[in-house]
């Protein structure tokens, strides 16, 4: 033990550095690159409005919206926490991202514990019944279905279900204007979610699957489990106990990884649906130009992968004791 | 509590092909008692510990019956067998730490049956589970550590513990010392004696001879998924009835014995069976097993006959066709359509005199099918001259001899080639023993033109090339046109040996074959020799008068006095405790031992009396007027009339 504590001293400080030079590095790229986008919010803007700038108010215009502020100016608005205006909506950023990043955890937060659910349970149980027709079937099934890209998903479940079938609703996240009990706008709200859950859930979910029947074909094989299978255990405690237990590695890192991506990972799916999170937020922000929401997002994206990673060290040492002792 | 595995078959079917894992394999464990499996990798141990467990693959289809208690456990479903695993049979299987799941504290992997099977909480399992694992000698702080955090000896140890925390009456252990130091094998001996004593039924599965040896009562050898020989466990290196079991025992660095490693020559194949098998209600698992037809993945192999023909030493013509089954030998069974390991020579009251002095008492020598057989005695014993009448060489005066169950003298007249092809000889002093005007082609292949065995020149000096090369002599033209004196010492010998060996004999008789070499190119032709004996399932026939020579390559050891036999037995027996006087001595010699100044050779006293008896410093009258008759004591013969293990009367 005293040992272990006088190896983790030093490791964890260099974890430390190593993440803040990333995250600095990320700051720096949030701040750069967007900047190196073609085009600018002035021409976007005004070339599509009836209004017409005569040279000196283009001039002025573009010299204000392009203004560089520096990158330590940048730094230092970063740490006060101060987000700045939107250039499109005029709305301080932090307003802009705040209203939408709740349908954005709720849309995609459930579509990753629902196809991480699916995917590791149905993995499991096809990789233990080896060279069966259901393995067999799952497999190629979920390999057709994991080729399949969400935004074609997304579009066949919009004609079908919303617009031929029209049982749930084609855009928005909530009945807007609606006044309705909070029960009733639970219902609202979930039947809004469905399509866009459904398509990243088919987009998510073969690939855990995958993933989990993969790792788990290599773990059957493993001595132990033939051991807990001699010990009289029942059915689920050696399949779930013993075997997958030690196949779910691969799979939280994708869940992790997936989690990162959160912010901007339903770009596709909520533009088709119109679901007012994070990734129309951005979507729309990029066609006007807005370099500031841009820069925020992006930002925030990023920041979130470093976490996440950071996290996952610690439930990697939980779920494998084996990584705590490593070197 | 006992298992008892009857006619046990099962088959691996692998896409088209079915590999036969075992063929009627018929075991009993009774409480108290261990059994021990042993074999090659690959000959089914493991199968039958899986079998016993219900564990075998979906894709094996087994056949017979395993009974526990009279009860048979063989057609149990899942859930039934899931209360018998671990309760009434635990395990402890092989490649050690693998077997703990690293993901959990190995107080949990011990307690978890507790709580399955008992119903215990937690806390309870827990308690017992920690006793259990303190009395493998894993104090408390190992206790909440993960399976990387062990040794192989804990880990082990942890496995034992797991094995035996549900009391069950039944324990299978897969190589439990395998990747163990000597300590922890020990205790784990130590652990599997103590389960016995509780009146635990044990099957051991391992190939270490040693521990077998210390913990089991029965042992039977597997090959290929059959029972070779069932055998007691104390027998194992001094009466080997099978040629396998033999050949394993000689493979087997064990502390006592004394030779150098030797291997099985060739290699094991899986056994490929056609199934036709149509599937009843059951489905596959029943389904008919029909004519176990074994066949080399390569098509090389036997499809009938014994499965260990072409490694076995002593392989007739009938091995080759018929159907083996086990038969009993005294409290063997063995599986050998010899009968065991066979006589290949026969000597029976053979003497020779040379004029009016005799070199040769009538005597009796047996030499077995593949052993080693290292004569050892002063000059003038006699040495020689036994080598020479054992290879038909010279003619003694009386006795008979018979020689791969044909009587040799008839052989001989009948037709002597024949016998000739099947006996090689090196001479001493190779030197002399080659013609001058010949080249080496020329004297090794004057055999083959004598027995007319190539057709063409290019046969021949094929034959004539694979034999140096055999002896690792170089095989270019310049070489082949060399004569003797050329050469030096150390090529000579070999020439000599690739002389001996080029007609394929099943015997070689060697006369000091490396008395006038120097130790580094002795060695080198002795293990030269050795991994021919092996490679070609040799049987030898060592004379030399170096009894460390005859300590690392001998099997056997006979002990030769004016013309008599005084001691013979395995070689280590013999040279650990050596029974007679005059073995002890030459032993003492070679150590550097003195006792005196001895006279080297000697003749009785009187006629009738023990030839030893005039230097041998516990002679009495006895001694002198009457020779001891060569008598069988443990596992030995020895003629003397006060043994060194026996009490002196003086």
């Amino acid at each position: 033990m005293i040992s272990n504590l006088r190896r983790s001293v030093p490791s964890r400080l260099g974890l430390v550095i190593t993440f803040g030079l990333a995250a600095l590095a990320m700051i720096y790229l949030s701040y750069s690159l967007p900047r190196l986008l073609p085009g600018d919010f002035v021409t976007t803007m005004y070339s599509s409005s009836n209004v017409t700038l005569t040279a000196e108010q283009e001039a002025a215009l573009r010299a204000y919206y392009t203004e560089e502020p520096g990158f330590g100016h940048y730094l230092v608005k970063l740490f006060r926490l101060d987000w700045g205006f939107s250039y499109a909506f005029l709305t301080p950023i932090s307003t802009l991202f705040f209203s939408a990043l709740p349908w954005t955890l709720l849309l995609l937060g459930t579509a990753n514990v629902i196809s991480m659910i699916i995917g590791f349970v149905s993995g499991v149980e096809a990789a233990w019944r080896p060279n069966s027709r259901l393995e067999k079937g799952m497999v190629g099934g979920m390999t057709i279905i994991e080729g399949i890209p969400e935004i074609s998903t997304g579009v066949i479940l919009l004609v079908v279900f919303a617009l031929k079938l029209q049982w749930f609703p084609a855009a928005g996240g909530e009945t807007a204007y609606a006044e309705l009990s909070l029960y009733a706008w639970f219902a609202d709200v979930g039947h809004h979610l469905a399509l866009p859950l459904a398509t990243l859930v088919l987009a998510y979910f073969p690939g855990n699957f995958l993933l989990t029947r993969n790792s788990m074909m290599m773990v059957i094989k493993a001595p132990f489990v033939t051991t807990a299978r001699a010990k009289g255990l029942c059915a689920r405690r050696v399949r779930y106990g013993h075997a997958a237990r030690n196949a779910l590695l691969p799979l939280v890192t994708r869940f992790g990884l997936r989690l990162a991506f959160m912010v901007t990972g339903a770009l596709v799916v909520e533009t088709i649906f119109s679901y007012p999170g994070l990734g129309t937020v951005l979507f729309n922000a990029i066609q006007v130009r807005d370099v500031p929401v841009i820069q925020a997002i992006v930002l925030v994206s990023s920041l979130m992968v470093l976490m996440i990673i950071l996290g996952l060290e610690v439930v990697y040492r939980m779920i494998d004791p084996r990584i705590a002792n490593a070197h | 509590m006992s298992l008892e595995i009857k006619d046990l078959n099962v088959i691996y079917q692998d896409g088209i092909h079915c590999v036969q894992a075992l063929e009627d394999v018929s075991l009993t464990v009774a409480p108290g008692k261990c059994l021990a499996l042993v074999g090659e990798s690959g000959s089914g141990k493991t199968t039958v510990a899986k079998a016993c467990m219900g564990l075998l693959p979906s894709n094996a289809a087994r056949q017979g019956q395993i009974k526990l208690d009279r009860q048979r456990i063989d057609q149990l479903g899942e859930s039934l067998l899931n209360e018998i695993r671990w309760e009434r049979i635990g395990m402890v299987f092989q490649h050690g730490a693998a077997n703990l799941n690293p993901v959990h504290q190995i107080i949990n992997q011990v307690a978890e049956p507790l709580i399955q099977h008992r119903s215990l909480s937690r806390r309870e399992a827990h308690a017992l589970a920690g006793e259990a694992l303190v009395q493998m000698g894993l104090k408390e702080g190992y206790h909440s550590r993960y399976p990387h955090q062990l040794s192989g000896g804990e880990a082990q140890r942890a496995l034992l513990a797991m094995a035996m925390i549900l009391d069950p009456e039944l324990i299978i252990l897969d190589e439990p010392t395998s990747a163990l130091d000597a300590l922890s094998k020990s205790f784990v001996t130590g652990s599997i004696n103590r389960a016995k004593e509780r009146g635990k039924a044990i099957l051991l599965i391992t190939h270490d001879l040693e521990l077998v040896v210390h913990v089991a009562e029965t042992v039977a050898f597997l090959y290929l998924g059959q029972i070779m020989e069932t055998m007691p466990a104390r027998d194992i290196f001094t009466q080997p009835l099978h040629p396998y079991t033999l050949a394993l025992g000689r493979s087997y660095p064990a502390m006592n014995t004394t030779r150098d490693l030797g291997g099985i020559r060739g290699d094991a194949f899986y056994r490929f069976v056609h199934q036709h098998g149509h599937n009843d209600e059951a489905g596959y698992r029943h389904s008919h097993i029909q004519v176990p037809l074994s066949s080399h993945k390569d098509g090389h192999a036997p499809p009938t006959g014994c499965l260990f023909q072409n490694r076995c030493t002593q392989t007739i013509e009938r091995c080759r066709t018929e159907k083996v089954d086990l038969e009993a030998i005294g409290d063997h069974t063995v599986r050998c359509i010899r009968h065991g390991i066979a006589n290949l020579l026969e000597l029976k009251g053979v003497s020779k005199k040379y004029e009016n002095t005799v070199a040769i008492n009538a005597m009796d020598l047996t030499i077995k099918c593949g052993e080693v057989f290292c004569l050892v005695g002063e000059t003038g014993s006699g040495k020689t001259t036994l080598a020479m009448i054992a290879a038909g060489v010279i003619k003694p005066e009386s006795g008979s001899r018979v020689f791969d169950g044909r009587d040799m003298d008839e052989w001989m007249h009948k037709g002597y080639p024949s016998l000739a092809t099947q006996v090689g000889v090196i001479y001493q002093n190779p030197a002399e023993s080659v013609s001058h005007r010949f080249s080496v082609f020329d004297i090794v292949a004057e055999a083959l033109k004598i027995h007319g065995l190539s057709q063409s020149r290019e046969e021949m000096h094929t034959r004539v090339t694979k034999a140096l090369a055999d002896v690792h002599l170089s095989t270019d033209p310049a070489f082949l046109g060399r004569y003797a004196h050329e050469l030096n010492m150390g090529a000579i010998q070999r020439v000599c040996l690739a002389r001996a060996l080029v007609l394929g004999p099943s015997f070689l008789v060697a006369d000091e074959p490396t008395s006038s070499l120097d130790p580094s190119v002795q060695a080198k032709v002795l293990k030269l020799l050795l991994d021919l004996q092996i490679e070609m399932g040799l049987t030898m026939f060592f004379v030399t008068h170096d009894i460390g020579l005859a300590r690392k390559i001998g099997d056997r050891i006979g002990v030769m006095l004016s013309g008599r036999l005084v001691e013979t037995g395995p070689a280590h027996l013999i040279l650990s405790s050596p029974y007679h006087r005059y073995t002890q001595l030459l032993i003492d010699s070679v150590s550097g031992i003195s006792h005196g100044s001895f006279q080297p050779g000697s003749d009785p006293v009187e006629p009738g009396g023990c030839p030893f008896a005039t230097r041998c410093p516990r002679a009495t009258d006895l001694c002198r007027l009457t020779n001891p008759q060569l008598l069988e004591r443990d596992h030995r013969q020895v003629a003397c009339h006060f043994p060194l293990t026996s009490r002196h009367p003086g």
